[in-house]
């Protein structure tokens, strides 16, 4: 930790970043995302099991662009989504510096994108075991039963949007769902409505969902949100090969194609 | 106000009394997700009993997250017919809501009621009777104490029930709280006023709206708005969880022949929440939508009308992907 706060400060000291975004902890000990901007608050960082937010998502902020040159504390997961979104030509206008801790406790600082890809290709995470269980679950289901499941969990949904607001991938300024002429999706957060606007966004993240479980995590209502792009991904990777968040050049798969392509609708 | 005892063992037979009665009775219900949500239920049995605070408020029974207003329709004439659904909405108990929840009511009556009284929430409220439970536990995120309330506040309830020992001690707060009560008169005993004191929580006093009041007239230019709202995603969870946020947004669903128009719940922390048809944003930054989240709680409608609009529930800070604490703020932005 105090390695983590050493070089943090050293980092805002000498300019190489400006901003940096991690955890500190709140007045009831949780760790929350913090902004740092001074070497002298680097002292309340912390980087624990309990960090679990995608810090990248703030890397879309007004607020935060701003700060142009970046420091960033990211479990792999969030160096996943930052590779990614470097991969569909995001984030290119913003300087970063990465501080991670790798599997023997060893803080690591990533200053390139290349460095960035090189530590992500080392270390990529599986599906998280207990997601793999429940899409086994769920796959064993008749399509009543899925859609049985599923009804039951939408009907919670009130439409709040964190799924969406925390999830690096979705940074488009207007949503479908904020389209009102034509109107795509339902405003409204009625089961079916609600069926419109998750299908959608399964859809939307296809083979760019980077599996940090974020959406399911933080849903309010405890719907497992998660587990509908973890499946699409699945399907994406064994139709058409490749994996998300694992290269700079990697685009992704509903975003490509090839003149040679086997399906005709395309040409 | 009446006061009365009903022993635990026949709160069950005075739950079945009321679904007997025909009423529709919302409760806390657990859900495989381990979150409890206020449901309709069929039975005693369905109701949750561990727990603090429910996920959602109860102001959804008055101010449902999708409200029909209408239906339109075509008709052979050329006319249009409408259909709206005010006259067949059923008599509903809201059954062990806390006394934050039951608080909230009061704050969303004077809003929907006050100046422009809105007849579907008044369709809604006039046939709804609040059964409260006081609080014996609470969380780091409970705050009543410091907006003017407490777990055992009887503030907007028509019978707040306490459990001591054994038994519960019934406050019986209004008309339509009598009438439950007098249903089912042969399983309660009158009692003289009791000491709740030690069988309530004892949630942290974070600060006091006497301070806050006077504090709060300068805390529009606070520099610690930034810090306040960096963390915030801009998502509508903290609004859509409060039992007093009432931002709503009119939608028609359907085509030219038929179809139907519904208010649903809205957020001013969504980005689009103010946008204006040119294109303009006064609000246009996160910080400058989560100051006016909690300057409307604090000042504006206190100012307004008349009483402050946050009943201390924590559920903002229970819900929040990141975190955000409404009452660290509300102390950093009055420094």
């Amino acid at each position: 930790m105090k390695e983590l706060q050493n070089k943090a400060a050293e980092l805002l000291e000498n300019g190489t970043i400006n901003l940096l975004i991690g955890f500190c902890e709140d007045g009831s000990k949780r760790a929350v995302p913090c902004f740092i901007e001074t070497a002298a608050e680097a002292n309340t960082l912390v980087f624990n099991q309990d960090c679990k937010n995608n810090l990248s998502v703030y890397l879309h902020k007004k607020e935060v662009k701003d700060a142009v040159k970046i420091g960033l504390v990211a479990n792999v997961a969030t160096l996943r989504s930052v590779l990614q979104l470097l991969s569909e030509n995001q984030l290119w206008s913003l300087t970063l510096t990465y501080l991670t801790v790798n599997g023997a406790g060893e803080l690591v600082v990533l200053s390139s994108a290349e460095e960035l890809e090189g530590y992500v290709q080392a270390n990529f995470p599986t599906c998280r075991p207990e997601d793999q269980e429940m899409l086994d679950k769920l796959n064993a289901m008749s399509r009543e039963e899925r859609w049985a499941f599923w009804k039951d969990q939408l009907s919670e949904c009130v439409k709040c949007y964190a799924c969406r607001a925390v999830c690096p991938m979705c940074y488009c300024t207007v949503c479908t769902t904020e389209c009102n002429q034509p109107q795509w999706i339902k405003t409204s957060a009625e089961t079916s409505g609600n069926f419109e606007y998750h299908t959608m966004r399964a859809m939307h993240l296809a083979g760019r969902c980077i599996n940090c479980g974020e959406c399911g995590r933080i849903c309010p209502a405890g719907i497992p949100v998660h587990l509908l792009t973890a499946q699409m991904n699945q399907e994406i990777e064994q139709e058409f090969g490749g994996k998300t968040g694992w290269s700079l050049k990697g685009g992704y798969a509903l975003n490509s194609f090839k003149p040679g392509d086997k399906e005709n609708f395309i040409k | 106000m009446e006061l009365k005892l009903i022993s635990t063992t026949d709160i069950a037979a005075f739950f079945d009394g009321l679904l007997k009665a025909g009423k529709v009775v919302v409760a806390p219900v657990l859900k495989q997700s381990g979150k409890v949500f206020f449901k309709p239920v069929q039975s005693f049995a369905e109701v949750a009993t561990e727990y603090i605070q429910t996920t959602f408020s109860a102001k959804e029974v008055v101010f449902p997250k999708v409200e029909e207003l209408f239906t339109y329709k075509h008709n052979e004439e050329g006319g249009l017919d409408f259909n709206d659904y005010l006259d067949r909405i059923p008599e509903t108990v809201i059954w062990g809501l806390r006394p934050c929840d039951a608080a909230g009511f009061d704050y969303l009556n004077v809003f929907f009621l006050q100046e422009h009284p809105d007849a579907y929430f008044k369709a809604r409220y006039d046939k709804t009777t609040l059964v409260t439970m006081s609080c014996s536990t609470c969380d780091e995120s409970c705050f009543c104490t410091s907006v003017d309330s407490h777990p055992g506040d009887t503030k907007g309830s028509d019978v707040l029930l306490t459990a001591m020992d054994g038994k519960y001690y019934v406050e019986v707060m209004t008309e339509k709280g009598s009438s439950l009560i007098n249903n089912n008169l042969e399983l309660f005993t009158s009692t003289e006023t009791l000491s709740k004191e030690r069988f309530l929580a004892k949630p942290a006093t974070r600060f006091s709206m006497e301070e806050i009041k006077d504090r709060i007239q300068n805390a529009y230019d606070s520099v610690e708005w930034k810090q306040a709202s960096m963390g915030c995603y801009s998502c509508g969870a903290c609004a859509f969880a409060c039992p007093t946020c009432t931002c709503f947004d009119i939608q028609d669903e359907g085509t030219q022949d038929h179809g139907k128009r519904v208010r649903c719940w809205d957020a001013c922390a969504l980005s689009q929440f103010t946008k204006h048809a040119s294109g303009h944003n006064p609000r246009k930054t996160q910080t400058e939508r989560r100051r006016q989240r909690l300057m409307h709680k604090f000042k504006y409608s206190v100012e307004n009308l008349g009483i402050v609009s946050c009943v201390g529930c924590g559920r903002c800070i229970r819900v929040c992907p990141s975190h955000l604490n409404i009452f660290e703020n509300i102390l950093s932005v009055t420094k």
